[in-house]
């Protein structure tokens, strides 16, 4: 028998199809600004006010990763307001956490200053190489109240499953 | 100046590349509190060698963020209408990264010309790090 048939998954997978109920973040200018000076950002519309406001924007426009950003701060309103995140239900283990892959797909500027609102939904789970590899999926949406839907995510994890022990 | 220009750039040509690191120890720590990833794998090596791991390691988004910027400093944030990547191997500790970026193909989609590029990020080994596709439109 193939032993990596043996290891046992860690992921909840009866919470394929769950909704998360979606709550509101606030997308702070300071945040913005600091998160793309650490990843090297050199347009200035991420960070200096009036080289955002003289390009037409009202404000500081999120660079295209930050979308990270609002769900982990949207996972910390859940936790203040008590609602289980996506990873609690599914049952994230870092100690065995990857990142398989992330997707964008882009329909309008994220700005300073906007309150929005962003849910997710647990889509599926599957594994890879023998079992060895567990992966789960996730879509996401951020809206904003007047302008719509601003992006949305398709996200993998996986788990790296520990080998059995004899 | 770009050095290619965006409505005329052909199918096969290559975006100046954009390099990163070597990601220290700091720039992950820094990463994780603007990104609001805390998870420990990261950040802190007693948890990492609890879980068997060797060091910590970067996070993948550092590199998928870095890897955004090839495309972005050429065609502009507005011009972006998807962005997606694989995490093929794990960034470590001191890798210093290099992003590049090829246009693969040019489309009508929207009411628009759109462009894709193909995107990757690799290490100074050759290491590929990650992969993946991007779509511009054209102004």
């Amino acid at each position: 028998m193939d032993a990596t048939t043996a290891r046992k998954g860690i992921f909840d997978r009866s919470t394929k199809g769950t909704q998360i109920e979606p709550v509101k973040v606030l997308v702070e200018r300071g945040r913005i600004r600091f998160f793309s000076q650490v990843l090297g950002q050199t347009d200035p519309i991420h960070f200096d006010l009036d080289a955002a406001r003289a390009a037409g924007h009202p404000d500081l426009v999120a660079p295209p990763s930050f979308f990270m950003v609002i769900e982990a701060a949207a996972n910390e309103e859940r936790k203040r307001l008590g609602i289980t995140t996506a990873q609690e239900l599914v049952r994230v283990d870092y100690r065995y956490l990857l990142h398989g892959e992330e997707r964008y797909f882009y329909e309008a500027p994220i700005y300073a200053g906007d309150e929005v609102e962003i849910g997710i939904v647990i889509t599926d789970f599957y594994d890879k190489k023998g079992g060895a590899m567990e992966f789960v999926t996730f879509e996401s949406r951020i809206v904003h109240p007047e302008r719509g839907l601003l992006v949305r995510s398709q996200r993998s994890l996986l788990h790296r499953l520990p080998e059995p022990r004899s | 100046m770009n050095a290619i220009d965006l409505n005329t750039a052909d199918i096969g040509s290559s975006l100046p590349e954009v390099t990163f690191g070597p990601i220290s120890r700091a720039t992950l720590a820094l990463y994780a509190g603007a990104s609001g990833d805390h998870n420990p794998a990261h950040i802190d090596i007693d948890f990492a060698r609890n879980a068997g791991l060797p060091d910590v390691f970067a996070h993948g988004m550092l590199s998928f963020g870095v890897l955004t910027r090839v495309v972005t400093q050429w065609a502009g944030v507005a011009a972006l209408r998807e962005f997606g990547a694989r995490f093929v191997s794990i960034t470590q500790v001191h890798d210093k990264i290099s992003c590049k970026a090829t246009i693969i193909e040019r489309f009508e989609a929207g009411g628009e010309t759109r462009l894709r590029l193909a995107v990757v990020a690799t290490a100074q080994d050759g290491r590929e790090t990650l992969n993946g596709d991007a779509v511009v439109a054209l102004a």
